[in-house]
């Protein structure tokens, strides 16, 4: 038996009159995956996710969640996954509790099951407060927490997670990965956009979008690794004079990009021999490093890299 | 009942009932609106002041005192507090609003010799207020001059005419604008009430952002519908018993009709005005745009519903959206309960257009509404 893909997109284009936001994207998702999606604001992320829960209809191309298509509409599709959006998924003005409560009764779970899911959930995130909290009065990284358990409730195989720690603490950033982790190693596929890079580390695929287009697919290390083939250096100016040579470096031929990182510079030389014939000249003005490269200098490249 | 739309009802009823300004809106606003619309909005003419002029010529003239003392007694009329030599400035400065001129030497006079004609002028800025002054004081100067008749036997000051009506005013005896107003605001402050509840609670959900994470469960339309418009029909229900006490208590309103009737008729106005509500929030995208919505709805359907203005004053080309109205309907309903004992025929011929009116309101919401973005 071949394995049922988790989520399968094939040639999905999302319009809204004359704006194309999906343009012809691809990809599949395994089951137990962590799948993240990266992209700047507007590049189509929130679009792909919306379609992927069955809240919008593709304009072309097919889509299978869970195996599931559209063809009995949305619903089967909304049974199969759990969505938390980047916005607000809870009401502030009830507790807990009755959050939990609207949330099993627009899923129609029986009670009696909905209460064991929900003390589960509530253990998985080791929530300690009373559940007659009103959610307003949670702290943000908590709240998300408590998001996403209701997310949960009718224990979906397939979860989607739209920017879940966006201005939430570092600590509670960390906090809130440490239960995505748990959750697909219990086998659960998770679909997570973010635009923390160090978050994007944990997953196991990512899947770069820019302006509607897929534009990369592959693990973080196998990113970093076709995104920059030579090894990556950073520059750091011995000196203000140093400075003033970073515009005549950006057009060395040795040199195929150089990226300013706060006060210092990120170099990829364009071949080997060339950058070690210009590498004793350059020491003069700067300490140089050999570094492994962030996935934030392939977003950078990529993503930031494309709009020149 | 469906496990989702319970969850819904008790939802709603909890942030609704939570919330401290909802309870104020939901129970205290409209007795405070009852009672300021019932008062303000009297068409009755009162407090107008009376003058007579030149200053002194009560005293001397004791058919024009009688008139003056008759008006007085009234209780329509008040003492100019300042003696009026100039009856037009008097009348231009705003000082009083009524004054009687006497012919030259005296009123008493002038009827003995049979020309019994005395001078009232008007303010009719107001043209209404001017109109039921003249009528007070018409009906007074009638009463005064027929008694003449009797006593001195003398030409009467305005004849009796030959042709007399026997009028019986029907229903509201003493006329009182209350009996007739109460009933047509207590209908407008259930649609306001109810209107603006259920179009803000859908678009709130549109604007935070939770409407995605409700649609995003398997929900279907009808669902989402019945579960965000059954807990603002029960609220709206709620106020009616609230609102009926306070006219019958603060405005002696008559409740003279089948009070089972007018709450069958008040559930089907409710559906109706709760079915425009979601309605609106189908379109509205936030609670700026639904309540800009209902405001476009309510003003036109209150001035057009026979409420203040009859029906039949309006023009035709405005006449038929008295008629789309569904607060005329209700309007004409609790009238005819509370002050006529309810016509069985007009009150259920109106619940029928009010139901046919919700089912075309929530019908149409059906239609619109998408559980998809």
């Amino acid at each position: 038996m071949s394995e049922i893909l988790a989520v399968e997109a094939r040639h999905l284009t999302v319009r809204f009159g004359d704006f194309a936001a999906v343009k012809d994207v691809s990809f599949t998702v395994r089951p137990g995956e962590i799948f993240g999606f990266l992209g700047a604001n507007g590049a189509g992320k929130t679009t792909t996710i919306r379609v992927l829960c069955g809240l919008l209809a593709p304009t072309e191309g097919v889509v299978r969640v869970g195996g599931i298509g559209f063809e009995n509409g949305a619903e089967p599709i909304k049974r199969k996954v759990g969505y938390m959006s980047q916005k607000f998924t809870l009401y502030d003005d009830l507790t807990v509790e009755e959050n939990f409560d609207f949330t099993s009764s627009l899923r129609k779970l029986d009670p009696a099951i909905a209460a064991r899911r929900r003390q589960e959930l509530l253990d998985f995130i080791s929530f300690s407060r009373p559940l007659d909290t009103f959610v307003r009065d949670l702290p943000g990284g908590l709240r998300q927490q408590v998001s996403l358990a209701a997310a949960l409730l009718h224990d979906p195989e397939i979860v989607f997670l739209d920017e879940p720690t966006a201005g939430v603490s570092p600590a509670a950033r960390a906090l809130f990965w440490a239960l995505i982790r748990k959750l697909a190693a219990s086998g659960k596929t998770i679909f997570v956009t973010t635009h923390y890079m160090d978050e994007a580390e944990y997953c196991g695929r990512i899947a770069l979008m820019r302006s509607g287009e897929l534009i990369a697919l592959d693990s973080p290390e196998g990113l970093k690794r076709s995104t920059f083939p030579a090894p990556l250096y950073e520059l750091s100016p011995r000196s203000e004079g140093a400075r003033i040579r970073i515009p005549e470096l950006k057009r060395d031929p040795a040199i195929a990009s150089l990226e300013a990182y706060g006060i210092r510079f990120h170099v990829a030389p364009r071949s080997e021999p060339e950058w070690e014939r210009a590498l004793p000249e350059l020491r003069g003005d700067f300490e140089i490093r050999r570094i492994q490269p962030s996935l934030e200098d392939v977003f950078i490249r990529l993503v930031e890299g494309g709009n020149r | 009942m469906n496990r989702t739309l319970q969850g819904f009802l008790r939802k709603e009823f909890r942030q609704t009932l939570r919330d401290p300004r909802m309870r104020l809106l939901l129970f205290v606003a409209p007795i405070i609106q009852l009672s300021i619309f019932g008062v303000a909005l009297s068409t009755e003419t009162r407090n107008v002041r009376l003058a007579v002029a030149p200053p002194g010529i009560v005293e001397r003239d004791p058919l024009l005192r009688e008139i003056h003392d008759k008006s007085l007694a009234s209780g329509w009329f008040l003492p100019a507090k300042t003696p009026v030599s100039d009856p037009f400035e008097a009348i231009r400065a705003g000082r009083v609003d009524a004054v009687l001129v006497p012919p030259p030497g005296g009123l008493t006079r002038a009827v003995a010799r049979g020309d019994g004609q005395l001078q009232l002028l008007l303010d009719a800025t107001n043209v209404t207020r001017a109109q039921g002054v003249e009528r007070y004081l018409r009906t007074i100067a009638a009463t005064v001059g027929a008694a003449q008749t009797l006593v001195s036997g003398g030409v009467a000051l305005g004849t009796p005419p030959p042709l007399q009506f026997d009028v019986r005013i029907l229903f509201n005896p003493t006329m009182r604008t209350a009996v007739f107003m109460v009933p047509g605001v207590m209908s407008m402050l259930v649609c306001l009430l109810t209107i603006i509840l259920t179009s803000m609670s859908l678009t709130k959900e549109k604007e935070t952002g939770t409407f995605e994470t409700l649609i995003s469960a398997p929900v279907t339309a009808t669902e989402v519908i019945l579960g965000k418009t059954i807990p603002f029909v029960l609220l709206g229900i709620s106020n009616i018993p609230l609102i009926l006490a306070a006219g019958i208590l603060l405005f002696d309103l008559p409740m003279r009709g089948s009070l089972a009737l007018l709450a069958f008729a008040a559930l089907v106005f409710v559906i109706c005005t709760v079915g425009i509500g979601i309605f609106i929030s189908t379109i509205a995208r936030n609670q700026q745009q639904s309540m800009m919505g209902g405001f476009l709805f309510l003003f036109p359907a209150t001035m057009l519903s026979g409420m203040m203005f009859p029906i039949e004053n309006i023009p035709d080309f405005l006449r038929w959206l008295a008629y789309l109205n569904p607060l005329t309907y209700f309007i004409e309903i609790l009238r005819n309960i509370l002050l006529k004992g309810g016509s069985p025929e007009l009150v259920l011929r109106n619940i029928g257009i009010l139901a046919l009116m919700a089912f075309f309101t929530i019908g149409g919401s059906l239609r619109r509404f998408r559980t998809r973005l």
